[in-house]
């Protein structure tokens, strides 16, 4: 293929709001790695956040690093052990690597392992590139009729999938969620799959409520940000609800959205935290616990990409209106499209094409 | 079946049944309490073991707890137990004699709440001495037959009467799947606290932590079996260097926190405190609004657990006290009769905490 040529370019995170395209020397081939050539890769929410601000929470960007971690693309090359994969493959990517070793690894529970490498988390290198290399079992083969940027929507849609999961959404779970961003889009659409009769979504923002409306919400409210007007909107959620909410899931984070949904959950029912919008919450915690209503915290994602390419195979989930804006490769591609995603609004998903 | 009749050669029809009465604010008076019809499900019984609990105090301080406010005159009292004195005509699995535990409140049976079993959530929820319906500090109460649960002979009534309390601990343990292998921690070591690591080992839990910030407490809750206790404050400030402190009592992970304080600083600990993908179950009701560092607790998968009394828990709290796998008995700390100067007294020395953990009434 005259690879021997090519130099494997990245897009480097250099300082605040400074990103370049520059070389990226790739690891060498482990024997149960892969290399694979990116195809599709999307910006989230944390790489605009490190993009502006050299960091998340306590991951502090210290040195240059590549950005992206939703991605999917072609095998190029597979280690000599590996058995699941062929050169030509066509692979979703599960951004991180867990150590398989401690007791929450052995138990399942990766997501939470305290050594996990994950793509564009400082200090380990993401995706957005030409080429990466990636242990071979975190890529997972996309059948036909499922593409490539369908492929890189695993990752986003793994949140919902997994918040699903651990709150037991079911075809009895009446479900409210709290914002229409993409994270509270891929969890209305996953609650679906999962069965859901019925799901309300709020936000402040119109264009993204009627977005969530062609999306199949069965109802939508507009929510301001005061906290004032608490009660007088858990009471439209309600009405919308019908029969009383089983499972809110708080896509945002914040003190009012958190608020909102344990007031308006029925007893014994669960609020999931799947937004990390501010660190400290002030909120109504024990009139909440005094109705047995469970907080549940949600991190990523684990074991999720088969069920996603599934839901994606058979139609049950179309994750393609998500994809709103689509840039090239280039330096100026690159600025656009952090641009346009940091700016919110009508952009949902922006997708790299390599 | 029969009606049951009088017991023990008491000339029940000439008694006046009198009960502690909450008139106003600190203001409490024994007065005649007139009994409802027995209907064909219930029970009378003659109240033997009464204890007081914290939202039994709140009332007679305050005359209302969150949203239930004291209106008018309402007889005090829920942790309780006592001898059948009658039943009525349905009633098959109790005979007048009958030594039994009392599980406080009635819930409506046909919501859907109740038919899912969480019949503690029930909106309609009938509880003794929760306003407006009356408690059971008197000498004789009315109850549904199915409410009462019989007291093997080694199970004293005083025992029985801290079924309810323990029951608070039980269900805790039971939200939390406690088992041999979750390592607890229990943030606050009064009543609650201790009922809650009492079950906590009875549910097989290797090792438990307790903390407070009263040092008399702690030595108690250690010889009830705690493994640590670490003494803790009441400044915010100090919530990681605590946790730090706790971590090292422990050894290995806490894998569930049961903050049996209800406050901003308890909870901010215990969130800090439990290992990843563990549960911090809120049990104790401190404040109502809190403050807490809910999203570094949520990106490790931390759920809060949310706690409301009981359900389905005498069986279990009678089984652990009959086979001695719990013993309750060194909570009571101070005993009162029934008389008006003795009840006063019992209030006052229940508010006061310290050293009181449990006070019970003989009557």
């Amino acid at each position: 293929m005259g690879e021997e040529a090519e130099e494997n370019m990245a897009v480097w995170l250099l300082g605040v709001k400074t990103l370049k395209i520059q070389p990226y020397s790739l690891p060498s081939l482990g024997p149960h790695d892969v290399k694979v050539r990116m195809k599709a890769v999307g910006i989230c929410g944390s790489d605009v956040h490190h993009f502006k601000n050299m960091r998340v929470a306590n991951f502090v960007v210290k040195k240059p690093m590549v950005m992206g971690h939703e991605c999917a693309g072609i095998v190029e090359e597979i280690g000599s052990q590996v058995k699941s994969l062929a050169v030509g493959d066509r692979v979703a990517l599960e951004p991180g690597i867990c150590c398989r070793k401690c007791t929450i690894c052995k138990n399942g529970r990766y997501n939470l392992c305290p050594e996990m490498k994950f793509f564009g988390s400082p200090p380990t290198n993401g995706s957005l590139a030409n080429l990466v290399v990636h242990p071979a079992n975190l890529c997972f083969k996309l059948p036909d009729n499922v593409s490539l940027e369908e492929g890189a929507m695993c990752e986003p849609l793994s949140v919902g999938v997994h918040a699903c999961t651990r709150a037991g959404i079911c075809p009895k779970t009446k479900v409210l969620i709290v914002g229409a961003g993409p994270i509270g889009l891929v969890t209305m659409l996953a609650a679906r799959a999962f069965g859901a009769p019925k799901i309300v979504i709020v936000d402040i923002d119109e264009c993204r409520l009627s977005f969530a409306k062609n999306l199949g919400a069965d109802e939508i409210i507009h929510v301001s940000t005061d906290i004032q007007d608490v009660c007088e909107e858990v009471v439209k959620i309600q009405n919308a609800i019908g029969a009383g909410v089983d499972v809110s899931f708080d896509c945002v984070g914040f003190d009012k959205t958190m608020t909102m949904a344990l007031a308006a959950t029925c007893a014994g029912g669960k609020v999931c935290l799947v937004g990390l919008g501010q660190s400290e919450m002030s909120l109504p915690l024990t009139p909440a616990a005094a109705r047995e209503i469970d907080v549940i915290g949600i991190f990523r994602y684990r074991n999720t990409w088969p069920l996603c390419i599934e839901f994606l195979r058979s139609g049950k989930i179309d994750v393609k209106p998500l994809i709103t804006h689509r840039f090239s490769f280039t330096q100026q591609g690159v600025e656009d499209a952090f641009d346009i995603s940091s700016q919110g609004g009508n952009a949902i998903k922006v997708m790299f094409n390599l | 079946m029969g009606k049951g009749g009088m017991s023990h050669g008491s000339s029940g029809g000439e008694e006046e049944n009198m009960a502690a009465w909450l008139l106003g604010v600190n203001n409490l008076k024994i007065q005649p309490f007139k009994l409802p019809p027995l209907g064909p499900h219930d029970a009378r019984i003659r109240m033997k073991a009464v204890g007081i609990c914290g939202s039994d105090v709140h009332y007679l301080k305050e005359m209302k707890l969150a949203d239930f406010v004291v209106k008018e005159p309402m007889v005090m009292g829920h942790e309780c137990a006592g001898i059948i004195e009658e039943v009525g005509p349905e009633v098959e699995h109790l005979v007048p004699g009958d030594r039994v535990a009392i599980e406080p409140g009635i819930s409506c049976w046909r919501c859907n709440l109740c038919k899912e079993g969480r019949y503690n959530l029930c909106t309609d929820m009938k509880f003794f001495a929760t306003p407006p319906v009356h408690g059971s500090l008197a000498n004789q109460i009315v109850h549904p037959a199915d409410l009462c649960f019989k007291l093997p002979d080694n199970v004293s009534l005083e025992e029985g009467a801290m079924c309810e309390p323990l029951s608070v601990g039980v269900h805790a343990c039971r939200r939390a799947n406690i088992g041999p292998e979750t390592n607890v921690l229990v943030m606050g070591a009064g009543p609650i606290g201790l009922v809650t690591l009492l079950a906590a080992r009875a549910f097989g839990s290797p090792r438990i932590v307790i903390v407070d910030v009263d040092d008399h407490r702690l030595s108690v809750a250690k010889e009830l079996g705690a493994d640590e206790t670490v003494k803790v404050s009441t400044d915010i400030k100090d919530v990681a260097a605590e946790i730090e402190q706790i971590k090292k009592a422990m050894g290995t992970g806490v894998d569930v926190s049961f903050d049996c304080a209800g406050f901003n600083k308890t909870m901010s600990t215990a969130l800090g405190a439990t290992f990843s993908g563990g549960k911090v179950c809120l049990v104790g009701m401190g404040h109502s609004i809190m403050t807490v560092p809910l999203t570094p607790a949520a990106v490790r998968e931390i759920d809060v657990v949310g706690i409301f009394r009981y359900k389905n828990t005498w069986p279990l709290c009678i089984e652990f006290l009959r086979s001695g796998k719990i013993d309750v008995k060194p909570l009571i700390t101070h005993r009162y009769g029934f008389s008006q100067k003795e009840v006063e007294e019992a209030f006052e020395t229940s508010a006061h905490g310290g050293k009181a953990i449990k006070v019970m009434f003989n009557l």
